[in-house]
């Protein structure tokens, strides 16, 4: 438990030679379109959702300019008021379904849970394509809509205007939406399955590095509360084109109903989203502070508790949609129960960065910035559950800003800092650190200016979703609008130093960041099974034995590149450096 | 399926392996038959307005034996071992859940408070 590790250190197993570059690796193997298109291997795929939810984050970016430009006047700057209808739910939409909820599941979740628990592949390496087939038709009918004029109901959909009234692509878009749930049920189903049944020898449930744990909870929610969408999606689809009355009252429906419903889904999506981001932060936090893990349980087991009691607190969307008083007294007290398991984890890497060795390299920025906004994210979204407040707060600015400190805040910087972190294991590279970092700076800077005004504008009354304000509200809006360009701008920036490392970045060594994890055990990039088959890995010890300077095969750690970095050529040069084992004299708390 | 690395080639048929009981067809087209009549019965009913006011429930308890025969048969619980047969009792626990809180807003929305 408790090890005091002092700078002499025990004997431990030397670190293990540098693996030979796999000839073939997984990417070299082949390169016809056409064995991309027909892969099973896990990595591979995780690359072709990259590629794909990228798109998407560009096009839902696009529709959330629109949005701040067209709010940049109080009358309109840009668009008419029906335009700016469809421009935010076209990035609701887009941003929601089809880059959040597959981002990390699908990207990096693929990408590493075989490897994280020292398998060759998932357990369903066919249905893993098919997911992202699914996700590809589902996304081709969102494009539709989008492209046929849009839908102008919000990524709510809330009958009965969806049913009833709206003109606009209404069908199409739901199908969309429809279809993508199963992929998302697909990878959750495939990921459950590798965690149970294919874990390397020794790797125990206790010894699960913490992405894994994360992505298991969230792969339950995806079993779980994704079919009861599909349901939801197909119950309004069927009343807009059949007339079927379940939620227009006009017809015998229950417009409320609609709203149970969406929400018994789209909360528990919501830790679909920030759960993954979780896990990758206690990854990211542990390498780059040289720590174990503080409370490796207790983190383990609050996402679980998320995933669970996630599911009892839909209705704090609802409190003023003519739910039952006591109903609503009820969810306000479940929903201030989901903060406990939440702040577990914050107080936990808290714990985690206490006396640790701490570096700044850009997945370490990223990772602080998920700490800190998160906090605030989660803590607003106690305000708003609570009942009180909330009558005032509802459908205002303050829930925009709320939901975006924890979902771009939290989930995007989560997403960002394990792109970092494991893009030289993923494609052999190394990115510039220094405009890593000034991209994280800027990201930052640029979140903090969009969304603190909102915060203000809400508290004082502005509406979400109108296209008008009065003029009061006209210097928060310039400033938020500000603040979005230069976030989108630090969202640029990875776009091209992540693309010039293919071709101009350092060839990264297996294990660049001195890191335990399996993951780090085979070479950049990985050949096409992973590990070595003679040598499938054996697991000795949990997952962050940083203290100890020892990998999850008991093996010492490398030393990274960036020890002593005064006297480290590739730190002038602007490569990235890790902080290597050990750094200085680590005090163990716990 | 030599293109999945995962499979270890021999694996003899164990109890939890679905394969090593396949269903007889025969069954699997009564099972499917019985399905679609009790369907049947559903739309009968809605129509005969024989249960009055109670249609609903009747016809929901037939969509439950519905479910049921999907879930035992075609969705293999019959070979499951006790971990199969949990779980699938644990997601209606988890359906529970919805319904109980559900009601909590309907059944309590006409009160008045105070
Ligand atoms: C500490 C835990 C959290 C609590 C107690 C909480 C509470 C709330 C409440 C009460 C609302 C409704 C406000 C209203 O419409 O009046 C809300 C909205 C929202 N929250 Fe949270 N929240 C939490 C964490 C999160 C997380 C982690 C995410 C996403 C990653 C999230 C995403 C959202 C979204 C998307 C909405 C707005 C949905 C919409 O109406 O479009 N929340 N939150
Ligand atoms: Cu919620």
């Amino acid at each position: 438990m408790t090890t005091a590790v002092t700078s002499v250190m025990p004997k431990i197993a030397p670190p293990p030679p540098e693996p030979a570059p796999a000839e073939p690796n997984y990417l070299n193997i082949n390169y016809s379109l056409w064995s991309w298109l027909t892969t099973v291997d896990h990595k591979r795929i995780g690359i072709l959702y990259l590629v794909s939810i990228t798109v998407f984050f560009l096009a839902g970016g696009i529709a959330a300019g629109i949005v701040r430009l067209n709010l940049l006047a109080p009358d309109g700057a840009i668009v008419s008021e029906d335009a700016y209808n469809r421009a935010f739910t076209a990035h609701g939409v887009l941003m929601l379904f089809f880059f959040l909820i597959p981002a990390v599941p699908a990207v990096l979740g693929n990408f590493l849970i075989p490897m994280m628990i020292g398998a060759k592949d998932l357990a369903f390496p066919k249905l893993n394509l098919a997911s992202w087939y699914v996700f590809l038709v589902g996304a081709m009918f969102g494009v539709w809509a989008i492209l046929a004029g849009g839908i102008d109901t919000g990524w709510t959909l809330y009958p009965p205007y969806s049913s009833r009234s709206s003109t606009s692509n209404v069908v199409p878009g739901v199908f969309g939406v429809f279809i993508s749930g199963f992929s998302s049920i697909m990878t959750g189903l495939n990921i459950m399955v590798t965690v149970h049944k294919m874990r390397a020898p020794g790797m125990t449930w206790g010894r699960l590095p913490l992405f894994v744990w994360s992505l298991y909870a969230t792969s339950l929610i995806q079993l779980l509360g994704t079919p009861v969408i599909a349901i939801t999606t197909v119950l309004l689809m069927v009343e807009r084109v059949a007339g079927i009355g379940i939620f227009d009252p006009l017809i015998g429906g229950d417009p409320v109903l609609f709203q149970h419903l969406f929400w018994f889904y789209s909360h528990p999506a919501v830790y679909i989203m920030i759960l993954p981001g979780m896990g990758v932060v206690s990854e990211v936090l542990t390498c780059f502070s040289r720590k174990n893990i503080f409370g490796y349980h207790a983190v383990a087991w609050s996402s679980m508790g998320i995933a669970v009691v996630g599911f009892m607190l839909w209705a704090h969307h609802m409190f003023v949609a003519g739910i039952s008083f006591y109903s609503a007294l009820l969810f306000s007290f479940l929903s201030m129960l989901v903060a406990v398991p939440s702040a577990i984890k914050v107080f936990n890497w808290t714990g985690t960065l206490y006396k640790g060795s701490i570096t700044f390299q850009a997945p370490m920025l990223f990772a602080l910035g998920f700490v800190v906004l998160f906090v605030i994210g989660g803590l607003t979204g106690l305000f708003l559950a609570t009942l009180g407040t909330d009558i005032h707060l509802h459908d205002t600015y303050f829930v925009v800003a709320h939901f975006h400190f924890v979902m771009v805040g939290g989930m995007v910087l989560g997403y960002m800092a394990g792109l970092h972190f494991w893009w030289p294991k993923m494609t052999g590279r190394m990115y510039s650190d220094w405009w890593s970092r000034v991209a994280a700076a800027i990201i930052i800077v640029g979140f903090f200016l969009t969304f603190v005004p909102q915060f203000v504008m809400g508290y004082h009354g502005m509406p979400r979703r109108y296209p008008n304000y009065p003029q009061e509200f006209h210097v928060y809006n310039v400033m938020s609008t500000a603040g979005a360009s230069i976030l989108g701008l630090g969202y640029l920036l990875p776009v091209f130093y992540l693309t010039l490392s293919l071709f101009f970045g350092k060839k990264a060594t297996g294990n660049p960041w001195s890191a335990t994890g399996l993951e780090w055990q085979s070479p950049s990039p990985p050949p096409l099974f992973n590990f070595d088959e003679a040598h499938m890995p054996v697991v000795v010890c949990g997952p962050y034995e940083y203290a100890l300077g020892i990998d999850q095969m008991g093996r010492g750690l490398p030393e990274g590149p960036g020890l002593g970095s005064a006297n480290d050529p590739s730190d002038k040069h602007g490569e990235s450096a890790a902080p290597g084992p050990m750094n200085k004299e680590t005090h163990v708390v716990g | 399926m030599s293109s999945d690395p995962n499979q270890t080639p021999a694996t003899p048929p164990g109890h939890n392996d679905v394969l090593g009981h396949v269903d007889s067809p025969p069954t699997l087209i009564m099972v499917w038959v019985a399905v679609l009549a009790l369907f049947g019965l559903t739309v009968a009913l809605s129509s005969s307005g024989m249960f009055g006011k109670y249609t609903l429930f009747v016809q929901l308890a037939i969509g439950t034996v519905q479910a049921g025969l999907v879930a035992y048969h075609f969705m293999h619980l019959r070979h499951g071992d006790r971990v199969v047969v949990l779980t699938a009792l644990a997601s209606i626990f988890w359906m529970g859940i919805l319904f109980v809180l559900f009601m909590s807003d309907y059944m309590s929305r006409s009160r008045v408070m105070g």
